[in-house]
């Protein structure tokens, strides 16, 4: 069904684009072990075999972010999408995945599909998955207990939803930033960046 | 986007060490990038800059360069190997600071006693020398990684009573000790609860079962099998080799044909197995081969003629005649080799035999200290041997010497240049 499809709209590049949100939290979830790995099962996706959640209540959650993310998506007033480690005990934040979204607006007004295929979009994004699969060289290993925290930035003038509230940007301090790969719909753009507490080394 | 330089990391991911500390993302691009034109001098520089550091340094904290020789040595050599040296190093630093207990409950210390476990086949030997010794037993990190490896080799119990040993000695931290603990236990139990869920979902009797690979297949005219007995998961805990316990085996019908004889089992029937020096070799009761050795040169195989009987055949006649040598033809006495055949003695780097594992190697150096303590030692270097030969490299005495004319030589400039700043104001 995909293969025929040629261009992109806006509706499905929002699909697309929270799709890879869902798994890339996934991914991240598993591979740093905030979950433990029981609670995951395997799938194919991508072409590539991913890890997904079974736990009802962090599914259920996940559904929602996802959801409403969709919606903002479309509405192109995304600008960020964050994940933020934190850990249990002192609520220090040890990890920010940041997601950054450049949407662009125009498509919005003119509903006319752009040219992309759906199969080079779903090539950028799983080699955007497989870096951050690819990140445990160099990231630190959590030694305690962490949560996760999901943040969105959007435009200021959004009405904040019932089940969202306000929060501050989980800033690491002495933090070191490694870029990871980007991907684009033609619609929006994605650029992944992984922050984390610098060694005490050096 | 500067994606381009900063996919370098992602394409020898395989060749990066994770390390527990995670890695500065700079100093491993700068590794990488630097692996592909060789050792750089800039990195032989600090290299070697760490090593005289190493030799001269007085104050009163000897550890410290130590230390940080090694962190850096773990961020510049992503992919560890001989290169780095590290294994070397975290021998000489472990080694060196045995002598008086002065860093035995130093936390860097325990950590690069840690870390030497973890480079050696058999951390958990180390682990126990160093719970004899004393090294870090009051140290929390000790049996985090203690009972990790536990962990790791499946005995959960073993693992946990660890945890029990740290607090009996009120190990600090005392809260990570707990957390640590805490979060075995939830492994553990969670573990548990999987095995049993599995247990009642499939009630196939537990009966041999290959892991992975199918039974090998005869292919052509031959019809060899292969023995194969992987039996059950249990198999992984056993370290390769022959099943010495036959039990599992004889379920196995493709096995049934070979028995292995096993020579020590006809022996340790009531002995048990002691560890005692050896009064005299073990007896041979159990040998096959009784034969005297002899000369073998002139024994013929019996050979069965048609008849039964045996029959030896006649000896080659010595030839009657005497082969032409040309006189001019002189066989090669020697390979032609470009080595000076004067020089009988070539040297090469001494490789440690395989019996001599790091710890081996430790309890020899513990052994000397005691023995030197005791007024025992017969040798005594007269130069500064502990200086040449500390670090990972080898220093000549010019090196010592020059280092010690440098330090000095900045000193001098420094005493000239102080007064010199203090007139004007």
């Amino acid at each position: 069904m995909t293969s025929t499809l040629k261009g992109i709209t806006l509706k499905g590049s929002a699909e697309l684009v929270a799709e890879f949100f869902s798994f890339g939290i996934n991914s991240i979830l598993y591979q740093r072990g905030i979950y433990p790995p029981e609670t995951f099962t395997r799938i194919t996706h991508y072409d590539m075999s991913l890890q997904l959640t079974t736990d009802p209540k962090l599914k259920n959650y996940l559904t929602n972010v996802v959801c409403q993310l969709k919606e903002w998506l479309f509405e192109c007033t995304v600008q960020k999408f964050v994940l933020v480690i934190t850990c249990l005990e002192t609520n220090e934040v040890l990890e920010r995945w940041q997601f950054d979204i450049e949407c662009d607006k125009s498509a919005k007004e003119t509903s006319a599909p752009r040219e992309k295929s759906i199969k080079t979009i779903q090539d950028e994004i799983r080699s955007v998955i497989r870096q951050i699969t690819a990140t445990v060289t160099f990231l630190p290993l959590l030694e305690t207990p962490c949560a996760f925290d999901l943040l969105v930035y959007t435009d200021k003038d959004l009405m904040v939803p019932d089940k969202w509230e306000e929060s501050g940007p989980q800033i690491i301090d002495q933090s070191e930033e490694v870029r990871l790969r980007s991907f684009t719909t033609s619609i929006h753009k994605v650029n992944s960046m992984v922050a984390y507490k610098r060694t005490d080394s050096a | 986007m500067a994606e381009g330089g900063d996919v370098e990391w992602e394409l020898s991911k395989e060749n990066i060490q994770p390390l527990r500390r995670g890695r500065a993302i700079s100093a491993l691009h700068h590794a990488l990038s630097q692996q592909q034109d060789g050792l750089s001098s800039a990195i032989n520089q600090q290299r070697q800059a760490f090593e005289s550091e190493l030799r001269m340094y007085d104050g009163d904290d000897p550890l410290d360069v130590w230390d940080r020789y090694i962190k850096w040595t773990e961020q510049t050599f992503p992919q560890g190997g001989k290169e780095s040296n590290l294994a070397t190093i975290l021998e000489q630093v472990v080694t060196r600071f045995t002598e008086g207990n002065k860093y035995y409950d130093d936390p860097r210390y325990v950590e690069l006693w840690i870390k030497f476990a973890e480079n050696c086949p058999e951390p958990l030997d180390i682990y126990r020398y160093m719970q004899a010794q004393g090294i870090g037993v009051t140290q929390t990190s000790l049996y985090i990684a203690w009972s990790e490896e536990y962990e790791n080799q499946g005995n959960c119990r073993k693992a946990d009573l660890v945890y029990q040993e740290g607090f009996k000695k009120c190990a600090e931290p005392h809260d990570k000790l707990l957390q640590f603990h805490k979060a075995l236990q939830a492994r553990v139990s969670r573990q548990v609860m999987m095995n049993v869920e599995e247990d009642d979902s499939d009630d196939e009797p537990k009966e041999p079962q290959r892991v992975s690979l199918a039974d090998l297949k005869s292919r052509g005219k031959k019809k060899a099998i292969a023995p194969i007995n992987r039996v059950g998961s249990a198999i992984r805990s056993i370290p390769g080799g022959i099943q010495s316990h036959g039990a599992s085996v004889l379920g196995n019908a493709s096995n049934s044909k070979l028995v292995v004889f096993d020579e020590n089992k006809t022996r340790a029937g009531p002995s048990e197995p002691k560890l005692e020096s050896w009064a005299a070799p073990p007896t041979s009761k159990a040998k096959e081969n009784e034969q005297k050795p002899g000369i073998w040169c002139d024994v013929k195989m019996p050979q069965k003629s048609k008849f039964g009987h045996t029959v030896m055949a006649p000896p080659p006649p010595k030839p009657t005649f005497q082969p032409f040598v040309e006189e001019s033809d002189q066989p090669p006495t020697m390979t032609p080799c470009k080595i000076n055949p004067a020089v009988n003695s070539v040297l090469s780097a001494r490789k440690p035999c395989r019996e001599e594992t790091p710890l081996k190697r430790l309890q020899e150096h513990h052994q000397q200290q005691k023995e030197a303590e005791s007024g025992k030692l017969h040798e005594q270097s007269m130069y500064c041997k502990e200086l040449l030969l500390s670090g990972a490299t080898e220093f000549c005495f010019e090196e010592l010497r020059a280092e010690r004319y440098f330090k000095k030589v900045t000193q001098e400039v420094k005493g000239e240049k102080d007064p010199a700043n203090a007139t004007p104001n």
